[in-house]
């Protein structure tokens, strides 16, 4: 069969903080797959594994803006608010992030320990 | 979502307040929707056409979402922002999406759509594509997980570290434990690469590579294939492979060392299959050969010493397997063996009710022995499906057609539990998610085999104790669950610890001619991990040799060399052969691929009236293969004419279309075999540019079906379970879009139009009666005999008789089943000459032993041209084939007559196959094919009344003269039949003439081998007159044949066998005559 040519990966993608780990193909702000989306933060990219269009990108993650870990998208390992902040970190600022960022920590707090899974698979 | 979508606040307020009905259908529909599309969508680029109606779905749940929230006071903001941490000053949810898309370059202005419009639609869309990311991820995050939690993740270092060690090493894992899937990977990741590994069945070396490639994120994309028969995903970049195990065997067939692979996996080794274990020990033979190669066994935690012990004490990592609980209650009396009774399954479903809340998912998996017994209970489990509307009964087994073998798949509603009835099917080879009730039988139906009688039979047996496990294992699989036994604990222990291994209950002909052309030597000293019967091992060797693939130093035939390439059975094989002859490849191709494939014809619990009419018109008189060949070629037609609708007219003819897919792949495959043995002429290059782009387009269809996920589950309703042989208007699973994929594959792996002008001739009834005379060749000795008083019999209580087995009767699918007058005659058992025999493909016994697949050819020519014995009586008024059947013809002249012919035919027609098959130089000339043909046709017209009988016990005991003290010396002989040496039988008395003919050897006849049988007689060809008995004449007649009326011509380039040196006492030269010339010459000088 003519298969589609590879991407190579350039590199491995580890989050710091949950320890995923994942090939990218791509760092930077404007992935190679598509002419119409930007990226508003430096980001670990590679093509999204489960669909077959070579246009589609999945973010794995970038760095916290302030202390410079590679930390995943995952909403248990980071969140994005104009910028990438790890969770440690936003917990340390909490009293700096808009209330309604503050109830979604409050919120994610007892359901961590409950089922952790859960904010995750929902989507 | 959990935070909502966002959006500018007041864009917010004001739509709520006022939303101008023009803008709603702009945004909603129509010309705005379209414009819109045009502006931000172009190519793939940021969502892809299909997914344009899906992002349309989320914009209105978007809108309504935020219509629905409550307006919030903007949030005092927060009072001292810390050092180093600079936020927005307002919150705002657009600053939660970190992707940005830039306006369109099109004027924004100029554009038509208005600016709140424009503003809207581009947050929704980032929010879709945000939407998107995270489902991505979220997907991401859990295969990792997953791969995580399994059992097996923890001896990643270990069981590299053994396979960095050793040569060999086994795997042992439960199921669940995710050694499939994961080890591959783990070997992948070590760096290995030219992986392989073997599976049992085809479906999961698909699923595995695509779960495989899923889970390591297609990091190795390509890298990862399949290949399995007629379907490949291999190219030149694969480094891991999965395969069946019977490819690999042919792989090994091509190339003993498997160079090709540097690691080798054999998944599943504990289940036995006849190919597994042949692999096993073909592996064994080969590593000392390629001390390069790794391989690692992986099986169940069954019987784990007999495979570690037969690779030399191989080490083995155990992985324990991931099962939840399961509770296991025994419902059965201690020793009773009953008839089927669906009430203990009907007592379960209750118990389940009443123990369980509906509202308690969990579904119920039964197995039962077979078809019909899941016939009954699906019966009774209806009915009581019906009352309670809380389950949905479906049935589970591989006569089903796909379509509805999906359906187990599917989604019952709340508060609705599916009930599966399945045969063992569902043991290892369907996994059903959602299983939390198990309920068995403990019963199996197997196929066993018989060597004697080669009779393949379907019987019923406890289970054994590693299968009733398994089944048990069924309902822990996604949680704890329940297994309900019909068996007592004692039977339980009464049962086998493991199920009776392939190669012990099976015939072994493909087996021995596998090994044979790999070069493995003798089968009966083979290191087999566990040695079949020999028994069945000298019954497939001695078949062999009858069959001419095994010469008599056991040493393949060009024929077996053939044989041994085929997946088919050596009969089938034969035929293809013997087809190319006559030039009649094409439809021999055809009944060889249908033959070689489960029927096509869908047998429900009540016979559908409509199909049985539907079907009528492609019905062969002839026999089952003739019908199965009109069908095919029908099939074939509607494909080239309609595409698509093959799929329906297959419905309404009840025929499983997969068969008829299957049967055009093994077509193909036996075509180019064929051409590879030149046996058949290469194809004609039909490829224009149109077939190019048309290809090109079939092939992106098809990668794009491949890519996608496989079929969605649908929500089962109620009624779904009720009525299981409609269908008519539903669509199956791959049916998307109009779009047929099983045509589209079809449409890319053959050349249709050539199909369709093979499957379009029309055979002239000369070309059937050959192509019926081929297949009873390539059939014999498998013969039944009509019982005599079949005539008085009712159409169901039609009998027949083989040579080893009395009182068969046609399948119930078979032409001569539903029209036994076929083979009637009026007066029977008397003396005609219309006499007839089924020569049938297998013997299956299930509840009566059955004909599978049956012709029908007249009796009298089918013995005398095939039968490896042929006796005679003095006068050969009675001749017996096989001891088996006497034949009686009252004209002792026409008796001389036809077994002469067939003494030439034989012979004729046995020289052509071996010039065919390359044993002799010349390849056989058209004119010779012609003439046999011609000949034989001639033969098949005779009308010679006989009378035909079949031997009873007693008279075979007394059939034969036996060893003759005085030898009647036979000078006449010499002369008349040269280069034929006249040898006494020892056995049977008489004199054996040909390999098969024994002449004057039957007894209970005045032994009349002296000059008074001699009686004057003119030779028509060279005029000889003198007196001749019956074997002398015949002896002249062999030798000097009919002078060749076109031969002239061509006599100068080949010397004819008839000719022969010959000095002339007259002229005193020397000439190489034929006979006749040799008389022509004489007369000359008179």
């Amino acid at each position: 069969m003519d298969a589609p040519k590879e991407v190579q990966p350039t590199g491995e993608f580890t989050c710091q903080l949950c320890n995923l780990t994942a090939p990218y193909t791509y760092y930077g702000q404007k992935p190679p797959y598509t002419r119409s989306i930007v990226l508003l933060e430096e980001s670990y990219v590679m093509k999204d594994p489960f669909t077959p269009d070579k246009d589609k990108f999945l973010i794995l993650g970038s760095h916290c803006s302030l202390c410079r870990r590679s930390v995943c998208v995952g909403t248990e390992c980071s969140l994005f608010y104009s910028k990438r902040f790890c969770l440690p970190c936003v917990n340390e600022n909490l009293k700096a992030f808009p209330l309604e960022i503050q109830e979604d920590m409050d919120k994610k707090k007892p359901q961590e320990k409950s089922s952790s899974k859960k904010t995750h698979t929902k989507a | 979502g959990t935070s909502g979508p966002g959006e500018r606040p007041q864009d917010r307020r004001d739509r709520n307040r006022t939303e101008p009905e023009p803008e709603r259908n702009r945004n909603g529909t129509g010309a705005g929707r379209r414009r819109l599309e045009q502006l931000y969508f172009h190519g793939q680029d940021p969502i892809s056409s299909q997914d344009i109606p899906n992002f349309w779905k989320f914009f209105q749940r978007l809108r309504l979402f935020q219509s629905l929230r409550p307006d919030r006071e903007a949030a005092p903001e927060p009072s001292q922002p810390p050092p180093g941490l600079i936020l927005p000053p307002h919150y705002d949810p657009r600053y939660r999406i970190n992707l940005s898309l830039p306006s369109p370059d099109v004027g924004c202005r100029d554009n038509g759509i208005p600016l709140e419009c424009g503003w809207e639609f581009r947050w929704a869309l980032l929010h879709y594509l945000h939407f998107q990311q995270r489902q991505s991820f979220s997907r991401l995050l859990r295969i990792q997980r997953e791969r995580a939690a399994l059992p097996i993740a923890r001896y990643r270092e270990q069981l590299l570290d053994a396979v960095a060690q050793h040569q060999v090493v086994l795997v042992a894992g439960d199921t669940g434990c995710g050694k499939s899937t994961q080890v591959p990977q783990f070997l992948l990741g070590a760096g290995y690469s030219h992986v392989a590994c073997t599976q049992p069945r085809r479906i999961a070396c698909i699923s595995l590579a695509k779960r495989v490639a899923l889970e390591s994120l297609h990091q190795y994309g390509s890298q990862v294939g399949y290949q399995i028969r007629f379907e490949s995903t291999r190219s030149p970049s694969t480094r891991l492979l999965f395969l069946t195990q019977g490819l690999l065997l042919r792989q090994a067939q091509r190339d003993p060392l498997l160079r090709g692979y540097h690691i080798l996996l054999a998944d599943e080794v504990h289940e036995r299959q006849l190919h597994g274990d042949v692999l096993l020990g073909v592996l064994r033979r080969l590593l000392p050969h390629r001390p390069d190669l790794k391989l690692v066994l992986m099986s169940a935690t069954i019987n784990i010493p007999l495979f570690s012990a037969y690779f030399g004490d191989a080490p083995v990592l155990r992985v324990p397997g991931r099962s939840f609980p399961i509770s296991v209650r025994m419902e059965g009396e201690p020793g009773k063996w009953e008839r089927l009774d669906p009430m203990p399954y009907l007592r379960v479903m209750q118990a389940i009710d009443h123990k369980y809340p509906a509202e308690e998912r969990g579904d119920l998996l039964v197995f039962l022995s077979g078809v019909a017994e899941i016939g009954a209970v699906l019966e009774a489990a209806q009915t009581y499906a019906a009352c309670t509307q809380r389950w949905i009964v479906l049935p589970l087994h591989s006569t089903l057609s796909v379509e509805e073998q999906d359906k187990v798949f599917d989604v019952p509603p709340p508060g609705v539990r599916k009930c599966i009835l399945s045969t063992n099917i569902a043991e290892t080879s369907v996994t059903i998610d959602g299983v939390r009730f198990v309920l068995d039988s403990g019963k199996v139906k197997e196929m066993s085999y018989d060597p004697q009688d080669k009779l393949q039979r379907l019987q019923e047996f406890w289970i054994s104790q590693a299968s009733a496990e398994q089944r048990k294992g069924r309902a822990g699989r996604t949680g704890p669950g329940v297994c309900y036994r019909l068996y007592a604990k004692s039977d339980y222990e009464a049962f086998p610890p493991y199920p009776v291994p392939e190669i012990q209950r099976v015939a072994l002909d493909a087996l021995v001619l596998q090994l044979k052309s790999m070069g493995l030597g003798d089968p009966r000293t083979f290191p087999f991990l566990e040695p079949p019967p020999s028994s069945s091992l000298e019954t497939a060797i001695g078949y062999l040799k009858e069959q001419g693939a095994l010469d008599e130093a056991e040493q393949l035939t060009p024929i077996g060399t053939i044989l041994a390439q085929l997946p088919v059975d050596v009969v089938v094989g034969k035929m293809l052969v013997l087809g190319a002859l006559f030039g009649l490849a094409e439809p021999t191709l055809t009944v060889a691929a249908v033959l070689s494939v489960p029927s096509p014809f869908l047998r429900p619990t009540h016979p559908n009236p409509d199909w049985t009419t539907a079907r009528k018109p492609l019905e062969s008189p002839y026999g089952d293969p003739l019908t199965l060949l009109n069908v095919f070629n029908a099939w074939v037609q509607v494909k080239s004419e309609r595409g698509g609708s093959s799929r329906k007219w297959c419905r309404r003819r009840g025929l499983e279309e997969h068969r008829l897919y299957e049967a055009a792949n093994l077509r193909r495959q036996f075509q180019e075999l064929l051409r590879d043995h030149q046996l058949l002429e290469d194809a004609s290059e039909p490829s224009s540019s149109i077939r190019h782009r048309e290809r090109r387009e079939l092939h992106r269809l098809w990668r794009s079906h491949r890519e996608c996920e496989g079929r969605k589950r649908k929500l089962l309703r109620l009624q779904d379970g009720l009525d299981t042989s409609s269908g008519e208007e539903e669509d199956g699973g791959s049916h998307r879009k109009g779009i047929d994929i099983q045509d589209v594959k079809f449409q890319l792996r053959h050349d249709v139009s050539e199909l369709q002008a093979s499957s379009s001739l029309v055979l002239a009834s000369s070309q059937l009666a050959l192509l019926q005379l081929v297949l009873c060749r390539g059939l014999y000795p498998q013969l039944a005999l009509p019982d005599p008083f079949n005539g008085s019999r009712r159409d169901s209580e039609q009998v027949f008789h083989t040579r080893s087995k009395a009182s068969v009767v046609p399948h119930p699918t078979s032409v001569f089943a539903t029209n036994p007058e076929l083979l009637h005659h009026k007066d029977l058992g008397c003396i005609l000459h219309r006499h007839q025999l089924l020569a049938f493909v297998s013997l299956l016994e299930t509840s009566k032993p059955y004909l599978v697949n049956c012709v029908r050819v007249p009796a009298l020519q089918a013995l005398l041209l095939f039968s490896q014995s042929l006796d005679t009586n003095a006068d050969c008024s009675r001749l017996v084939a096989d001891a088996w059947l006497e034949v009686s013809i009252p004209k002792a002249e026409e008796a001389v007559r036809l077994l002469s012919m067939a003494l030439q035919l034989r012979s004729a027609w046995d020289q052509l196959l071996q010039q065919l098959l390359g044993k002799l130089e010349r390849s056989p000339s058209q004119w010779d094919v012609a003439k046999l043909s011609r000949r034989l046709l001639e033969f098949l017209q005779e009308k010679v009344p006989y009378r035909l009988h079949q031997l009873t016990g007693l008279e075979k005991q007394n059939l034969y003269v036996g060893p003759q003290l005085v030898m009647a010396s036979a000078p006449h002989l010499q002369g008349l039949f040269p280069g034929m040496e006249m040898i006494p039988d020892e056995v049977k008395g008489g004199h054996r003439i040909t390999d098969f003919l024994t002449y004057n050897c039957l007894a209970m006849d005045t032994d009349l081998y002296n000059n008074c049988l001699r009686s004057f007689w003119t030779c028509p060809h060279c005029q000889l007159h003198m007196p001749f008995t019956p074997l002398e004449r015949m002896c002249h007649e062999s030798s000097c044949q009919p002078p060749p009326e076109e031969e002239a011509t061509q006599s100068s380039s080949k010397a004819s066998s008839l000719h022969r040196p010959y000095h002339c006492p007259i002229c005193q030269q020397d000439f190489t005559f034929t006979p006749t010339e040799i008389l022509r010459h004489k007369k000359q000088h008179h």
